[in-house]
């Protein structure tokens, strides 16, 4: 099976698995609690009635107006400062609940807001979570410079601990502050940050609902704005770096799997007979330019001996291939130790193989090809690994 | 500046300025809407008070109960069934907030749980949709060479038409079986699937609260899970399609260029690679016509689209 597809189907198990599990505890730790609330909650309503002598219609009238009134009991929630608390709930997909369009005109728009807010949101912060992290690298290579050690490079290691640090204290700070102007115990107001950090967003701890603090307090206002966006920041910036390279994985083994089987069909054009085995595991479903355009040009060109270096090579890759997910570990350290030379010599046309090696994201054959390009890839406008390839471009 | 500064700081003064347009549109248009109803509320209330001859506390009383026992209305809310919707909420990060932990043993596990279900769930969700588009793009190849096209290439075009088609179907299915079990409004079953796609999850409408339904009714319960896993992966795949590539990976390689409105900066200050910036070499032209190659296909591509 495809490799990305055996990583689809682990990771889908994998969730439902994580789902099951924790389903069960969740039910271990709160079904109890419940039955024993619900129960007490049942028995004081029916004090109630006794005590005001009212009947269950009566009850429901009330509870109408009670629950109807709730949002409105924290404040003005429409004003601008609740309007822009609203907006940043809705683009960061926050979405705490605590206030929602009420009329049909403003869920229309609350839609719309969200279609070309939330990719908007997610590109910016990434962004400024790449631009973090660059930063922070630069400090911390200059940190090990100052200091005298041997090695100042900056390792992933290094950088997902700084990373996960700042999350740590950017939740702690926010709980310390929260826990203070809401009169929270810490405990609830790290508990706050967090499901608002994570853009869960319950809504079951809702800052500035208290006292019409949106509309008497401004600076702790735009305090609540300025902390949820900047701590947004930066657990963009920690996601940035620890998750996003798996969320591209499928896509970067797909364009792989394309350079490889269009670097075979030039080289099969070359050299003769193509080794269409080496398509590891593989199984081109989308194309047939690889072995099949080959072998139909194969000439007598070649010989045994390029015929053996294409197996080494073709070894190489199929190397690669099956460690993509070391490779995606450990690219910094790979790049500097899978031999580049392979290529170089197996290419009958191409002077220009590899420039610099340091730069190759170690995918040895994208220097080469520039046709017989599958169509997987024609969609795939990605820029990341093709950047090498469009440089051989002469037209576009 | 370097150009990965300048959109950084661009797309910051975007969002700044959304989330003001944002707000103004948002207070013009419920805002009036909230101060009426609220007065009505008001009013209400004091009509009850004084029928029943409540004081401030036996109100406060009620009032406590009441808003205790919203959750409980809906039925069992942490059985296993509820439980699995809440794991749901959790790890998808849509938070409708209908069930929260109220021990802090569960609110702490709850944010364990997140911290590993989160990053899980993202990775899972690219990666399945990644597979659709992959499998779209090969059924539509042969869709067009059996039709007999000349060009049987997919284009981005293609695949954002397909991709927006499915998103809005998916809407509409959801939307109205929503609104045939819950008895709710064509246009607030289409709200509530849209604010649960996008993982918003404002919880102002929730499903399967109605009539006990997490107990009593499984086909629907599953239906409703599976609904919003399939519909969260097929808007998975669009971003897969459409936003993936805008998102900078950290640094190991030189950025993707980011949107058409940033395009016009783009054309003029060179890309640099930011792996290295100690070793990075600049160039300082900051006038056409050294367009580079990636720019150059970047453009290319959007006209695809367009």
């Amino acid at each position: 099976m495809k490799r990305q597809n055996a990583r689809t189907l682990a990771l889908i198990i994998c969730t439902f698995t994580y789902l099951i599990v924790g389903a069960a505890i969740f039910d271990a730790l709160e079904s109890r609690m419940e039955t024993t609330q619900s129960l007490e909650l049942h028995q004081r309503k029916a004090g109630l009635l006794k005590t005001f002598n009212l009947s269950t219609e009566d009850f429901d009238e009330l509870e109408k107006v009670v629950l109807q009134r709730k949002p409105h009991k924290a404040g003005v929630q429409w004003k601008f400062a609740g309007s822009f608390y609203f907006a940043i709930t809705v683009i960061t997909t926050i979405g705490y609940g605590h206030a929602a369009p009420s009329t049909d005109g403003g869920k229309v728009f609350c839609m719309l807001y969200a279609l070309l807010g939330i990719p908007l949101t997610l590109v910016m912060f990434q962004s400024v979570g790449e631009r973090i992290n660059t930063f922070v690298r630069y400090l911390l290579h200059r940190l090990k410079k100052c200091l005298g050690m041997r090695h100042t490079e900056v390792s992933m290691a290094n950088m997902v601990i700084i990373g996960f640090i700042s999350c740590m204290s950017t939740l702690c700070v926010g709980a310390l502050a929260f826990s203070h102007f809401e009169g929270w115990s810490f405990f609830h107001a790290y508990y706050y940050c967090f499901i608002t950090l994570t853009t869960i967003g319950f809504g079951d701890y809702v800052a500035l609902q208290n006292k019409h603090a949106l509309q008497t307090k401004p600076e702790y206002v735009a305090f609540s704005f300025i902390y949820i966006l900047t701590g947004l920041a930066v657990i963009g910036a920690f996601l940035n770096l620890a998750v996003l390279r798996f969320m591209t994985m499928n896509t970067e083994d797909e364009k792989r799997d394309a350079e490889h089987r269009a670097l075979l069909a030039h080289n099969g054009l070359a050299g003769g007979h193509i080794n269409c085995s080496v398509d590891m595991a593989s199984s081109s479903s989308t194309t047939p330019s690889g072995c099949g355009g080959g072998s139909a040009v194969g000439g007598s060109g070649g010989g045994a001996a390029s015929r053996g270096l294409q197996n080494v090579y073709a070894e190489v890759l199929h190397f690669q291939s099956m460690c993509s997910c070391l490779w995606y570990k450990s690219r910094e350290k790979l790049e500097y130790s899978i031999p580049m030379i392979i290529p170089h010599e197996l290419s009958t046309s191409d002077t220009e193989a590899f420039s610099n090696p340091f730069q190759s994201n170690g995918c040895v054959c994208s220097q080469q090809h520039h046709s017989g390009i599958s169509s997987v890839s024609t969609g795939l406008h990605s820029f990341s690994t093709y950047r090498r390839l469009n440089k051989r471009r002469s037209s576009i | 500046m370097k150009v990965q500064n300048i959109r950084t700081v661009s797309l910051i003064l975007s969002i700044v300025f959304y989330l003001f347009i944002g707000a103004a549109v948002f207070d013009a248009l419920e805002s009036e809407s909230e101060s009426s109803r609220k007065k009505a509320l008001e009013q209400k209330l004091n009509e009850l008070k004084k029928k029943y001859g409540f004081s401030e506390d036996d109100y406060r009383e009620i009032e406590r109960v009441i808003l205790q026992s919203e959750p409980h209305r809906a039925g069992r809310q942490w059985k296993f069934a509820g439980s699995f919707y809440f794991a749901i909420t959790v790890i998808t990060t849509i938070g409708y907030g209908h069930a929260v932990p109220c021990t802090d043993a569960g609110k702490a596990f709850c944010m364990f749980y997140a911290v590993v279900g989160i990053p899980l769930t993202l990775v899972m969700f690219q990666s399945l949709g990644e597979r659709i588009n992959t499998l779209v793009r090969y059924l539509l190849r042969k869709a067009k060479q059996g039709l007999g096209f000349r060009e049987t290439e997919v284009s981005m075009g293609n695949m954002v038409l397909v991709g927006l088609l499915s998103c809005a179907s998916t809407l509409c299915i959801g939307a109205a079986a929503f609104s045939h079990f819950e008895d709710w409004t064509f246009f607030n079953a289409c709200y509530y699937c849209f604010i649960t796609l996008t993982t918003i999850g404002f919880g102002d409408f929730v499903a399967l609260q109605k009539k006990d339904a997490l107990q009593k009714r499984p086909p629907y319960v599953a239906f409703s899970f599976l609904y919003i896993l399939v519909g969260l992966t097929v808007v998975g795949a669009f971003l897969n399609l459409v936003v993936l590539r805008f998102i900078a990976v950290n640094s190991d390689q030189p950025e993707p260029p980011v949107l058409a409105v940033s395009c016009i900066s783009f054309l003029l200050v060179p890309v640099t690679h930011t792996r290295e910036q100690h070793r990075s070499t600049e160039n300082t032209s900051w006038f056409l016509p050294e367009l580079q190659h990636g720019r150059f296909s970047f453009l290319k591509s959007l006209q695809s689209i367009f």
